[in-house]
C-alpha cells in the first residue's frame, strides 16, 4: 500500500520535472567524465613512466594513495577555498580521486605483461616505443580500462557532494528531500538516477574491457588455454 | 628520454589549455559567466531560477547565468559575492542581512530597515540590493480559519485575552532566541500562553492543521498557509523584525551588463507574499522542481513582458 502510494509520487515526480531531471543527468554525468578524463591523461602516461623506470612508482603511488585518504567533502571543503565554488571545484577533486585507480592499473597491468613476450618483440629489432605501443599497451589495455571503470563510479559518488559547494548535481533533489517535511519521494528520485549511472558505466566498461582482453575471447576453447601452458 | 620529456611537455600543455575553457555541456564552468547563489530552501532557489530565467529572457539567451545552489546561510552568499564566486543572490533578506552581513543593529520598521540596507550595501560592498519582490519571510502567528472566526482574532494582541485556553506551537530556537524570541515576545506584547509546545519549524502547520494546538508561530511564505486556509495575525505592535526578500547584485556586473538590471528590475514588486506561498506549495508540497516551478509562473505572466519595453 505504501509502496504503491510511494511509485505512483515518484512517476507523478519523474513526468512533472523530467526537463530538469535530465539537466542534472547530464551535468552530473559530464563531471564524473571530465574528471576521470583528465585523471586518465596524466595518470595513464605516468602509469608508463612508472613502469619503466621503477624507482619513481613507490613515491608516486604513496603520494596517490595519501590524496585517496582524505575524505571526499574535506577534500571538497579545503579546494573550495583555492579554487571558489562550483562545477570546476568540483571536476578538479574527481581528478584526484581518479587518479589512483588509473595509475595503479596502467602501472600493474604493463608490469604484468610476460617479460618473454617483450624480450621477443626487442629480439625483432623492436625499438622501446614499439614494444610499448605493439606489445605493452594492449596485452594491458583491459587492465587499464578496468581502472576507468573504477575511477567512473569512484567519480559520481564524489559528484554526488559536489552540491554541498553549489555545482548542480542529481544529490541538489536529495538535499531538497532532507529539508523538506515529507521528503521521501525526492530521496529516492535523487537517489535513482545516480544508482542508474554508476550501474550503467559499470556494465557498459566491463563489457569494453572484456572484448578488449587478448588473453579471453569468445571461441577460446579450454583445452587451448591448456595447450599454450 | 628526449621524446618522453616532449611527451610530458604536451600532456602539461593540453592540461592547461582544457582546464583553461569552458568545458562542453557544462554551462557553469566558463569563467566569465554570471553565477546565482541560492540557498537550500525552495523559496531561494525558485526565485534564483526566476533570476536566470528573466535574465535569459530579458537578453535573448545571450546570457546564460548559472546557479550555485543549496548554500548554507546568507553569510555563505555574501562571501561567494564578496569573493567573486558570483555576482548575483537570488533572494536576501533585509532582517538577515542588515544583522548578519552589515553587522548593524535590527530594525523594526521594513521600509527604514530595506534603505539601511541598501544604503550598507551600496557604500560596503560596492553591490546593489534591489527593492524588494514583494514578500516578506518572517515569523508570524497563525491561527486556522475555525478558530480564527470563532474567537474573531486579527491581530496578536487579540490572542491576549484566550491565552489560557489556546495552546501554542513554536520553533524550537525560537523559545531561548535573544532579540525576537520568546522572552522578548513576552516584553513587547506583555502576556504569556499557557501552554507552549516547542518542535520542529515544518510540523507546527500540520500540527496546526490537525488541531493538536491552536496558535502556531511559523514562516509566512510557507506554501501550508494556503494549502491550509490558515489566518496569519496581524503584528500589531510589530514586534517581529521585517524580512523583506530583495534580489541582489554587483555594480560591477550592473554596469557592463545593464540589461541584468532591467530584467531584476521587473521582478520587483511583482511577487506577494501569498503568491510566493503558493509557489512553495507548488514545490514542498506538490513535488514539483523549484526551476520547473519558476519557469510556469513566469510564463504564465508572459515574463512581465507588458510593462517596459524590451
Amino acid at each position: 500500500m505504501i509502496l504503491g502510494s510511494l511509485l505512483s509520487d515518484l512517476s507523478a515526480y519523474y513526468s512533472d520535472n523530467f526537463g530538469y531531471l535530465m539537466r542534472l543527468f547530464f551535468d552530473h554525468l559530464l563531471m564524473s567524465i571530465y574528471g576521470v578524463l583528465f585523471a586518465a591523461i596524466v595518470g595513464i602516461p605516468l602509469g608508463i613512466l612508472i613502469a619503466r623506470y621503477g624507482k619513481l612508482s613507490g613515491t608516486v603511488i604513496t603520494l596517490a594513495n595519501i590524496i585517496q585518504t582524505v575524505p571526499a567533502l574535506a577534500m571538497l571543503a579545503i579546494l573550495m577555498l583555492g579554487m571558489g565554488l562550483g562545477q570546476n571545484t568540483v571536476i578538479f577533486t574527481v581528478f584526484l580521486y581518479a587518479l589512483l585507480p588509473i595509475l595503479k592499473n596502467t602501472y600493474s597491468g604493463i608490469k604484468s605483461v610476460d617479460p618473454n613476450i617483450t624480450d621477443a618483440g626487442k629480439a625483432m629489432g623492436m625499438t622501446r616505443n614499439q614494444v610499448l605501443r605493439m606489445i605493452e599497451l594492449p596485452l594491458s589495455l583491459s587492465v587499464i580500462i578496468g581502472g576507468l571503470r573504477i575511477a567512473l563510479v569512484v567519480a559520481i559518488g564524489v559528484v554526488a557532494i559536489g552540491s554541498f559547494i553549489g555545482a548542480p548535481t542529481l544529490s541538489d533533489i536529495i538535499i531538497r528531500g532532507t529539508n523538506a517535511t515529507d521528503g521521501t519521494v525526492f530521496i529516492i528520485a535523487g537517489a535513482l538516477p545516480i544508482a542508474l549511472i554508476a550501474v550503467i558505466i559499470d556494465i557498459a566498461l566491463r563489457i569494453i574491457e572484456r572484448k578488449l582482453d587478448p588473453t579471453v575471447s569468445d571461441n577460446d576453447a579450454p583445452e587451448d588455454v591448456q595447450s599454450v601452458n | 628520454m628526449k621524446r618522453l620529456s616532449k611527451l610530458l611537455l604536451v600532456v602539461v600543455a593540453s592540461l592547461t589549455i582544457l582546464s583553461g575553457c569552458t568545458l562542453p555541456g557544462l554551462s557553469g564552468s566558463d569563467k566569465d559567466s554570471i553565477k546565482i547563489t541560492a540557498l537550500a530552501t525552495s523559496e531561494s532557489q525558485i526565485m534564483s531560477h526566476m533570476v536566470r530565467l528573466m535574465i535569459e529572457h530579458e537578453t535573448d539567451g545571450k546570457l546564460k547565468p548559472t546557479l550555485i545552489n543549496n548554500l548554507g546561510s546568507s553569510t555563505i552568499q555574501h562571501n561567494a559575492i564578496e569573493n567573486g564566486d558570483a555576482q548575483i543572490s537570488g533572494v536576501r533578506y533585509t532582517g538577515t542581512d542588515l544583522t548578519g552581513a552589515l553587522g548593524d543593529d535590527p530594525v523594526k520598521d521594513p521600509k527604514e530597515a530595506l534603505e539601511l540596507t541598501q544604503k550598507g550595501f551600496e557604500e560596503r560592498f560596492d553591490t546593489k540590493f534591489f527593492d524588494s519582490y514583494g514578500f516578506a519571510n518572517s515569523y508570524s502567528f497563525m491561527v486556522t480559519r475555525d478558530t480564527a472566526e470563532k474567537y474573531d482574532l486579527t491581530t496578536i494582541s487579540d490572542l491576549e485575552e484566550y491565552k489560557d485556553d489556546l495552546r501554542l506551537g513554536v520553533d524550537s530556537s525560537w523559545m531561548n532566541r535573544k532579540g525576537d524570541g520568546y522572552p522578548g515576545f513576552i516584553e513587547e506584547y506583555g502576556f504569556r500562553f499557557d501552554s507552549v509546545s516547542p518542535m520542529q519549524i515544518g510540523l507546527v502547520y500540520d500540527a496546526l492543521n490537525a488541531e493538536s494546538i491552536d496558535v502556531a508561530l511559523g514562516y509566512t511564505t510557507d506554501g501550508r498557509i494556503a494549502a491550509y486556509d490558515l489566518v496569519v495575525l496581524e503584528d500589531d505592535r510589530q514586534f517581529f523584525p521585517p524580512y523583506d526578500a530583495s534580489p541582489l547584485a554587483t555594480n560591477a556586473l550592473l554596469e557592463t551588463h545593464p540589461e541584468v538590471e532591467r530584467a531584476l528590475d521587473k521582478l520587483v514588486g511583482k511577487v506577494s507574499t501569498e503568491t510566493m506561498q503558493q509557489l512553495n506549495y507548488r514545490a514542498d508540497g506538490e513535488g514539483i522542481e523549484p526551476a520547473v516551478v519558476a519557469e510556469e509562473f513566469l510564463e504564465e505572466h508572459n515574463y512581465f513582458d507588458e510593462e517596459g519595453e524590451k
